[in-house]
């Protein structure tokens, strides 16, 4: 390479380093985006080793207990053989080794177990499902922005009606007709998900369309899916990133919905809806069972929108002076 | 004062001293990013959150304007200090009629309207804008009003509109009232906008750069408005621009300013014949002269001094051709040279 | 508009009838005591055996003619349009009080976060707004009917209902079909005041969700207005800072907050899906829900092409809207 063009890629590259860090300024600068990031870290990380940090044998359903047990509730539940009974928080298992932080289910599993397992679960398939949302609907977007013509015409007409549904309706009927694995719900999830960026991209690649580069490059010989790729796509890429990252929260939450609902795959998977819906018909006597969970999932949520809210915030162009 | 921003604190004005006389007009000329525009925002009031007033004093009528409340800050620009500013389009509301943009400013003087609607009433015949400009309305004594609804005021207060437009020579003032922003043509938006000015029957007027969003014609037309209202309304005009040959036209007395300071302060004829400092003699020279065509036109070497880290000393030093070892370090006051001409600078031959 | 009715109609039906996991759309006019012959023979009566596109032209002449088909056992196989109108209204009046609660405390929320733009007051709201967003549907519900229905019972403070719309069924005769409508126009009190305590809970959880995405919305347009030209203009006039802002400002601002109602319907008709379940509301979200469930392809249809209706109707209000709001657009 000349002298000439390592001082232009290195220009480039120094460009990119101060808004960067123009970038983690502005993040530093708002509290409320570096509370979510912390938050986002801490769910993953804590996904990450989440098998390391409890025990997976708590969350296994002991049956009957025969133990007695002593816990700092003023209620006071008389067990015996042949009956289930929910345990309240910081119940203690005399003689036995536990310690049941947040209480348990009428199976005796361990909730606070049973949460840490089910974090990794609902954050994994968030991702999964809002990446895999994003790519088909970006690829269909970009095809169809870049193309034109019928298929940009009937593409339009078939989002706009997605778009008629609401989103958890149409989850909720394909969920019910695919059948109930982790798979076809993500499945369902994402065929109601990927619209949004259909018109997204859409909107970039009309608008990147006409700008003069492309006609440059089309001068040079360049063929179109060189263009597309190479050079439309990445420019247009960052409305998406951003939406993409607004959109985790509410995925999760839809997740746990449909999970909610009843759309689990096997009543003993740890996720957080699937937790709370047991907790449903215990709501009076044992009130942790649904409580927890919720609340754990309020967390996460509240982590990835305050992530994608902030960073929208401090990406938007003309907040940046 | 200056601007907190990431990059470092803007410094922007560093000593801006004026005076304004009654009756008078003042321009205030120089370059874009001198600080002229911030100037007059300073005056009012109406910095943004991330200004920063370190020092100095804007007295008005004797009192520090700095001193005063918001409030007291609001009802001064309620009733002194009305401001023209530079483009119409993005200066006027675009949902909201010309009507309920003048008449609020009507509104906000309800005690004489409703004193006009009971002299109308008296007297029979039509109020007009020039009656309150007369002060033949005046606010008497508040318990003596009899009752005057608020119907009255309201159509006490769209007459007042309808004759303030044929003041400022608006064609067709009925409909335009009922128009939107955008439906007007440049010229007739920055007549509104005068019309809003001029409404609040200001002691003082500031003009910032009205005619610059305009060509060449509709500026003749609002500057010809400009002088006619001059000797209407009994106030003190500043007006800011960066073209000297407006101020030329306009101007009583000329200040020009440079990287945040004023430099030379004088009466119009003054400081063409005599042009005291070096920046000044460099604009005068940068105009084109009509009566010597083929001379050539001097630009003014270097460019516009970046506020964050301005020269020190006089700003002007490093594109200055007569500068000397202390204009780098001590900034020069802005001092009288002579009767009614002040100049900020050593190195002045007088 | 009509095609993206019929379009989800299509999908609707494919997904109910010709989806091969599906249910067998014979469901709800066969019972256990026929015999096979007998099923056949219910089959052919409906068509339930010719090609999917016949079944489809088959269903919309009957629509047309008015007759939605039966819906299955678990709604005593009552006509599938009886079932949901008759509990429509019910939805309807849960919507609506969200709707309203909604903006009456999204709206101010989103003003206060703009106007004291990175102070407290700002960050609080901001917090309250993306908490409000982020709460699971199902579980805000049951927070509110624990806290509000249990405890103080419990604490022996009056307490507010925990499920259904009213607890004095059939006191009112039934006009609107919402019992806090029917109270009132039946002058009575006592009616009325009871739909209304079991109406605060489920309304409030519903629009806690859409609070939050309002105030977002209305904050970041209000802070782009405020920083226009036309306000400083506005404030060299003198003129009061309350003025400036309701007058001269939210207008502005609104403009690109309502063309965000029509998802804003979508989330809300979504939202009351779980809310109905959990609060026990008989409205058709929940109807819809126990429908998925039994696979009964008459009832989802009829509720699917209703709240198609209803968002793309949405969107037409909103359009008009836009241009009372807007002066610049010409219709």
């Amino acid at each position: 390479m000349k002298n000439s063009e390592v001082e232009d890629i290195k220009g480039e590259w120094a460009a990119r380093w101060a808004d960067l860090k123009y970038t983690l300024y502005l993040i530093r600068k708002n509290p409320l985006v570096m509370m979510g990031s912390l938050m986002t870290l801490f769910f993953v990380i804590l996904s990450l080793l989440a098998t390391h940090i409890v025990d997976p044998n708590l969350a296994i359903p002991t049956g009957y207990p025969e133990y007695g047990c002593q816990y700092p509730f003023q209620r006071s539940y008389v067990w015996s053989k042949g009956h289930i009974i929910n345990w309240g928080p910081g119940a203690h298992l005399y003689g036995g080794p536990d310690f049941f932080l947040l209480g348990t289910d009428g199976w005796g599993r361990d909730l606070f177990t049973m949460i840490v397992l089910a974090i990794p679960v609902d954050i994994e398939n968030a991702f999964i499902i809002t990446i895999g949302a994003a790519a088909f609907g970006t690829l269909i977007g970009a095809l169809v922005g870049y193309v034109g013509g019928l298929a940009d015409e009937i593409t339009l007409r078939i989002t706009d009606i997605f778009f008629a549904f609401p989103s958890l309706v149409l989850a909720l009927v394909f969920a019910a007709l695919f059948g109930r694995s982790i798979e076809t719900l993500r499945l369902a999830i994402i065929l109601v998900w990927w619209p949004p960026y259909v018109r997204l991209m859409r909107g970039q690649i009309l608008s990147e369309k006409e700008k003069s580069y492309v006609e440059a490059l089309k001068a040079l010989g360049a063929g179109h899916a060189r263009i597309l790729f190479n050079h439309i796509i990445p420019n247009s890429i960052y409305p998406i990133l951003v939406q993409a990252t607004l959109d985790f929260g509410s995925v999760v939450l839809t997740f746990s919905a449909l999970m909610f609902l009843g759309f689990s795959p096997s009543p003993s998977l740890p996720e957080l809806g699937n937790l709370a819906s047991d907790g449903y018909f215990h709501i009076f006597d044992a009130p942790w069972l649904i409580v927890f969970p919720g609340l754990t999932m309020l967390i996460i949520a509240l982590a990835f929108n305050l992530l994608g809210d902030g960073l929208r915030d401090v990406l938007d162009p003309r907040i940046r002076r | 004062m200056l601007f907190s921003t990431y990059r470092g604190e803007v410094k922007a004005l560093n000593g801006v001293d004026l005076g304004l006389y009654k009756r008078e007009v003042l321009g205030l000329v120089g370059e874009s990013g001198c600080g002229k525009s911030v100037t007059a925002l300073t005056i009012l009031g109406l910095l943004p959150e991330n200004a920063y007033i370190t020092s100095g004093k804007i007295l008005f009528r004797g009192e520090d304007i700095l001193k005063k409340s918001k409030e007291q800050m609001r009802l001064l620009r309620a009733n002194e200090i009305a401001t023209v500013f530079q483009d119409p389009m993005t200066y006027l509301n675009p949902v909201l009629t010309i009507e309920t943009q003048l008449k609020e400013v009507f509104m906000l003087n309800s005690d004489l309207l409703r004193q006009a609607v009971v002299w109308q009433r008296n007297h029979g015949n039509e109020i007009t804008f020039d009656d309150l400009l007369s002060g033949r309305i005046c606010i008497g004594n508040k318990s003596a009003d009899p009752k005057v609804s608020k119907d009255e005021i309201n159509r006490m207060a769209k007459s007042l509109c309808i004759d303030i437009l044929r003041l400022v020579k608006m064609p067709d003032p009925e409909r335009i009232l009922r128009q939107y922003v955008f439906e007007l043509s440049g010229g007739m938006r920055q007549r509104a906008m005068i019309a809003m000015a001029l409404a609040r029957r200001p002691s003082v007027f500031i003009a910032d750069e009205i005619t610059t969003a305009v060509d060449v014609t509709i500026q003749a037309q609002i500057l010809n408005l400009m002088r006619e209202l001059r000797d209407k309304i009994d106030a003190s005009t500043l007006l800011i621009t960066h073209d000297l040959s407006v101020a030329a036209e306009n101007a009583d007395r000329i200040a020009v300013m440079y990287g945040g300071n004023v430099v030379e302060v004088a009466p119009t004829v003054e400081i063409f014949k005599n042009h005291l400092h070096p920046y000044t003699s460099m604009l005068m020279k940068a105009i084109p002269d009509v009566k010597n065509p083929s001379e050539r036109l001097e630009s003014i070497p270097g460019t516009v001094p970046e506020m964050i880290n301005p020269p020190s000393g006089c700003r002007f030093h490093p594109r200055c051709p007569v500068a000397t070892d202390k204009c780098a370090v001590e900034k020069p006051e802005l001092k009288r040279v002579l009767r009614n001409h002040e100049v900020a600078c050593y190195n002045v031959a007088v | 508009m009509i095609f993206v009715l019929l379009g989800a109609s299509i999908i609707i039906f494919y997904l109910a009838r010709g989806f091969p996991s599906g249910i067998d759309p014979v469901t709800p006019y066969i019972h256990s005591k026929m015999t096979a012959e007998q099923i056949e023979m219910v089959r052919r009566l409906h068509g339930f055996d010719q090609p999917l596109h016949i079944q489809f032209f088959y269903w919309l002449r009957d629509i047309l003619q008015g007759d939605w088909g039966i819906t299955g056992t678990w709604a005593n196989s009552r006509p599938a349009n009886e079932v949901f109108s008759s509990h429509f209204s019910y939805t309807v009046e849960l919507s609506v009080a969200a709707i309203i609660l909604t903006v009456a405390i999204g709206l101010p929320l989103g003003i206060i976060s703009a106007l004291k733009n990175n102070k407290l007051p700002d960050h609080l709201s901001r917090i309250t707004a993306l908490t409000g967003y982020s709460t699971p549907s199902y579980w805000f519900g049951f927070i509110l009917q624990l806290v509000f229905f249990y405890y103080f019972s419990l604490w022996g403070l009056p307490h507010l209902p925990s499920s259904g719309a009213s607890g004095m069924e059939g006191a009112v005769s039934r006009v609107t079909g919402m019992p806090v409508l029917d109270g009132i126009l039946a002058g009575n009190l006592e009616y009325t005041l009871d739909a209304l305590a079991h109406l605060i809970l489920p309304a409030f959880s519903l629009s806690f969700i859409s609070m939050g995405f309002l105030a977002r919305i209305i904050r970041a347009s209000m802070l782009e207005v405020l920083r226009q030209d036309y306000i400083t203009l506005a404030r060299s006039k003198g003129l009061k800072e309350r003025v400036v802002i309701y007058r001269h400002a939210l207008k502005n601002a609104l403009i690109p907050a309502v063309t965000l109602t029509g998802m804003f319907f979508a989330m809300l008709l979504g939202g009351a899906m779980i809310t109905e379940y959990v609060f026990a509301w008989p409205g058709v979200g929940q109807l819809s829900l126990r429908a998925v469930f039994q696979g009964d392809s008459n009832f989802l249809l009829v509720y699917t092409l209703v709240t198609a209706a209803i968002i793309v109707v949405a969107n037409l209000v909103v359009d008009v809207i836009y241009v009372f709001l807007d002066p610049r657009i010409k219709y």
